[in-house]
């Protein structure tokens, strides 16, 4: 029943589906092998044939992988229409600097990028694992083999299906369309369907690489927490587990602040932070893994809290997968920005089933190991570092249950509504996360910064008193001038405020005090100022973000202390610029120029965004341009998708985005009409609406629409604006300005809802008296505009900053304790 | 007991507690019958974009002031501002929960979270006419 197709090139997918097939099987068989020499380690002969087999299979296994990643590289690049996935992510239109970010906007894609991941740092295990290497490996196999079944592709039957492979053909994946019952339906497939433009961002290309080795890294410590719970061995794992746990630390926190930082840069939801469920997913086992890196740090010196460790790893791991369970199945809806789609329920049981294969043996080795596991009678000291580092752990752990269970509403709210009857769901995720987690950053600010001073086992009271007065003197002087100059007054803000600064001194005297400036060891230093300073970073940003195109300043934070109409009305964040007429916001005289296009593919227009900031007395003191971007009309989508343009001080960010635009072609052909007023009161008709005259004032000096010298004259008029319905709309002030006594200046005022646009002469009768001849145009109709929303974040350097010597500080330490072995 | 088990009990209690006590910030999804019963009261309502009645967003009279029609889960249609620009693709949205309160008739709101078909279906679609 097969037709004959006319066009089509099946050979690179069935070269590609090969390499599914056997990396299957070759992970299988890996796994298999690896575990039969785990068993049979007392007989060393037997061991090492199967150790053998284990490290071909896992070889295989990583080279099918590698080709999968060839064979669908090469439907892409070639625009292998015939392929669904080359037609759902690629187009001619695109890119070719994006052609990678295809890879990962689809499922199969992202599963091939973490199996990716895996294979290397297997291949890196199998060489450094030395004695543990059979059970470790057989873990990291068996996790290989249940992401290779998500890319098999098998059909049982229509509603039962094992993965989704890559290489699926388009007449496959939509078999009903009636246009593939013809032979020849290649030649009327023109084109792909294209990357989704928000993924068109250098962003997309370096950001999921990174993240996904983050995430891919959880697996290693899991692995070699398996492999100490399998035969009770508590020795060999911890040093191999702690040195991967840094590694993934360093780059999943990398991860993590990369797409806070993509999401900054060409999102338009305002931030690089929303709480959004994926975001969550990715930050919980970041946290965990936190945790389990400090409890392993006092098992390794004191022998305690071994149970505790095994577990914070075990779930570190388990919920990456959660996470992949979270975002993949669809099972989030709508709470989430990140448009990832579900591929329906085949996908739900997969990923459920693969949870279970990992979390059941694991749940039950740790369980079964629990009661013989070393332990340490004795209580720990109240002054010593494994006390509060434990505590601390808890802290963090508090924080990663708090989260989870936060996002997973839509998991569990079926069970509450059976239970209840409603509909469960949060009314306000920003503030409710800003507002449970403050306190977390609070207490884990000062951990971080006292921990660093205790000694394990016992510190003397004295001594600690004196060495933490100081940092915390400085850190209490630099929070009062910081929360007087930065306005930030709410209790528990100026709370994380010093729990921050604090973090950063004690870290810094930390280094300069009992360290001696020894730049090997200071590793954990290191990483706790960068945390310090992304605690103070993202409250700073955070806490003053200001809407500028507002024209009013004032916290966008969600604090909640208003009722709903004022938060409302306060949060007018949209404005609208005509072409070539400047508005003021804050301190720069805004004005949109025009617009232009890159020529040739790429389909956005950038618009061009002047600012001009004047001082008091002249000249332009700054001047610069934004070109915020919009795909007008993207495929499929009707309106506009816009990405930011951001200008960079040291000390904040100016943000602007796009929210509507109109283009018309026309010439601004509104003419200006003109009439004379001379008393208080007298009136000027408009097409829609009136102007009441005030009379004349002084000019002010600092306006920035103009610059007056000494030797210039200038008046202002002052004029109410009312509408058709008779309501007061705005004071316009248009100014008269004589330049050297000599040339004449008319600065114009406008009023933007009406675009209304009003200047003046001045007159000067007999004595004192004046009037002025008021020139007004309307020309709403035929205008182009942009709506454009401005935002200002301050400090935010000091959050990338932080991120960077946070990971900084992780590597440090990597480097001191692999020369500790040499 | 130990003095430290003690000091992480504590810290644990007061976790769960403080943690419970945010349950006050959920909400449950209403409609606009309940929202109007208490005026300026915040609310989560979900409904369905009314497609064939008006939708008006015009940036010059004023850049924040989207203004469309909504049906509630209950079936009453009701006039609904959101202060922000027009939603991309809400014409598109297969259901949206608007959060705001209600004022003399009008339910006003500050966001509007919307389902969107999925990718896939769209596709259908458009192969479908190819």
């Amino acid at each position: 029943m097969d037709n004959q197709f006319i066009g089509e090139h099946l050979l690179p997918g069935q070269i590609g589906q090969l390499f599914v097939v056997v990396s299957f099987v070759a992970s299988l068989f890996s796994c298999f092998s690896y575990f039969n020499a785990a068993r049979s380690e007392k007989d060393l002969a037997n061991s090492r044939t199967w150790t053998i087999f284990g490290r071909v299979g896992f070889g295989l296994h990583a080279a099918s992988v590698m080709g999968i990643f060839g064979a669908l590289y090469y439907v892409i690049a070639n625009h292998l229409f015939e392929y669904h996935y080359a037609w759902e992510h690629s187009s001619f239109a695109m890119p070719g600097k994006y052609l990678l970010s295809c890879f990962w906007e689809g499922q199969q894609g992202s599963f091939m990028l973490w199996s990716f991941w895996h294979c290397v740092l297997g291949l890196i295990v199998m060489r450094t694992s030395g004695k543990l290497e059979t059970r470790v490996m057989a873990i990291i196999a068996l996790v290989e083999v249940c992401i290779a079944s998500m890319l098999l592709g098998i059909y049982f039957s229509n509603a039962v299906k094992v993965g989704v492979t890559p290489f699926d053909l388009l007449r496959h994946a939509m078999q009903n369309a009636p246009i593939f019952s013809q032979p020849n339906y290649m030649n009327f497939i023109k084109d792909g369907n294209g990357l989704n433009v928000l993924l068109q961002n250098y962003w997309m290309v370096i950001h999921p690489p990174i993240l996904f080795l983050g995430f891919a890294t959880t697996l290693i410590p899991f692995a070699y927490v398996v492999a100490a719970l399998w035969k009770g061995e508590y020795e060999e794992f911890s040093r191999p587990a702690l040195m991967w746990g840094l590694f993934n630390g360093a780059v999943l926190g990398t991860g993590i602040m990369m797409g806070g930082a993509w999401a900054y840069e060409s999102l338009n939801f305002g931030g690089y932070w929303a709480w959004d469920p994926v975001e969550n997913a990715s930050l919980v086992p970041w946290l965990t893994l936190m945790a389990a890196i400090h409890t392993l740090l006092e098992y390794r010196s004191t022998g305690r809290a071994l149970p505790a460790t095994l577990l914070l790893f075990l779930l570190t791991h388990l919920l990456v997968w959660y996470s992949t369970f979270l975002t993949r199945t669809g099972v989030l809806g709508n709470t989430s920005v990140h448009a990832f789609t579900g591929d329906g329920t085949a996908m739900f049981y997969h990923l459920l089933s693969v949870i279970g294969i990992l979390l059941v043996p694991a749940a039950a080795l740790w369980i079964w190991r629990s009661r013989s596991m070393p332990k340490i009678k004795s209580e720990e000291a109240l002054l010593s570092r494994e006390f509060w580092m434990f505590v601390g752990a808890v802290v963090l752990f508090i924080s990663a249950t708090h989260i989870t269970i936060m996002t997973s509403i839509p998991v569990w709210s079926p069970l509450a509504k059976w239970m209840t009857g409603k509909d469960v769901s949060l009314i306000d995720p920003m503030s409710h996360y800003n507002n449970v987690e403050v306190w977390i950053a609070v207490l884990i600010g000062v951990l971080a910064g006292s921990s660093l001073f205790l000694k394990y086992r016992d510190t003397d009271a004295k001594t600690i008193a004196k060495q933490l007065a100081w940092p915390a003197l400085v850190a209490l002087g630099v929070t009062v001038l910081i929360a007087v100059f930065q306005k930030i007054e709410k209790g528990q803000y100026v709370l994380m405020l010093f729990s921050a600064v604090y973090a950063m001194t004690a870290s810094v005297f930390h280094v300069v005090g009992p360290q001696k400036m020894k730049f090997s060891k200071a590793g954990a230093s290191i990483a706790h100022l960068g945390f310090g300073m992304v605690l103070l970073g993202i409250l700073l940003s955070s806490y003053n973000k200001r809407v500028l195109s507002n024209n009013t300043s004032g916290m966008v934070l969600p604090f909640n202390k208003k009722t709903e109409e004022e938060n409302i009305k306060e949060s007018m964040e949209n404005i609208i610029l005509y072409k070539g007429r400047p508005d003021t916001m804050g301190e720069y005289l805004v004005t949109y120029t025009g617009d232009s296009t890159e020529n040739g593919k790429d389909l956005r227009v950038y618009y061009l965004v002047n600012f001009e900031r004047s001082d008091a007395k002249s000249n332009t003191k700054e001047h610069f341009t934004l070109y915020p971007d919009a795909f007008i009309n993207p495929k499929g989508m009707q309106g506009l998708s816009a990405n930011p343009s951001t200008k960079h001080y040291w000390d904040r960010d100016i943000f602007t985005f796009i929210n509507a635009v109109q283009n018309n072609k026309d010439a601004d052909t509104a003419t200006f009409r003109s009439q004379t007023v001379s008393n208080q009161g007298d009136t000027v008709f408009l097409e829609d609406g009136f102007m009441l005259f005030n009379g004349f004032s002084k000019v002010a000096k600092n306006d920035p629409r103009f610059h007056i010298d000494d030797s210039d004259l200038g008046v202002t008029a002052s004029l109410a604006v009312f509408d058709h319905t008779g309501s007061f709309v705005k004071d316009v002030n248009p100014v008269y300005l004589l330049k050297n006594r000599k040339s004449v200046e008319n600065v114009e005022d406008t009023v933007g809802g009406m675009s209304l646009h009003v200047k003046f002469n001045l007159k000067v009768l007999s004595g004192d008296k004046a009037e002025a001849q008021v020139m007004f145009k309307e020309s709403r109709d035929n205008l182009s505009y942009i709506v454009l929303k401005v935002l200002v974040f301050p400090f935010i350097n000091v959050l990338w900053a932080g991120v960077i010597m946070m990971v900084f500080g992780f590597f440090v330490s990597i480097g001191n304790r692999l020369k500790l072995k040499a | 007991m130990k003095k430290t088990h003690i000091i992480l009990l504590v810290l644990v209690v007061v976790g769960i507690s403080a943690i419970a006590s945010t349950f006050v910030d959920f909400s449950t999804y209403e409609t606009f019958a309940s929202a109007a019963a208490k005026p300026g009261k915040k609310f989560q309502v979900y409904g369905f974009v009314q497609k064939d009645l008006e939708m008006k967003y015009d940036p010059t009279q004023d850049p924040n002031h989207f203004f469309f029609y909504a049906k509630d889960k209950a079936g009453n249609v009701k006039e609904v501002v959101l202060n922000d620009a027009k939603p991309r693709d809400i014409e598109k949205s297969e259901w949206i929960v608007m959060t705001g309160y209600e004022q003399n008739g009008v339910f006003y709101c500050s966001r509007v979270n919307m389902k969107c078909p999925s990718k896939y279906k769209k596709e259908m679609v458009t192969a479908g006419k190819g």
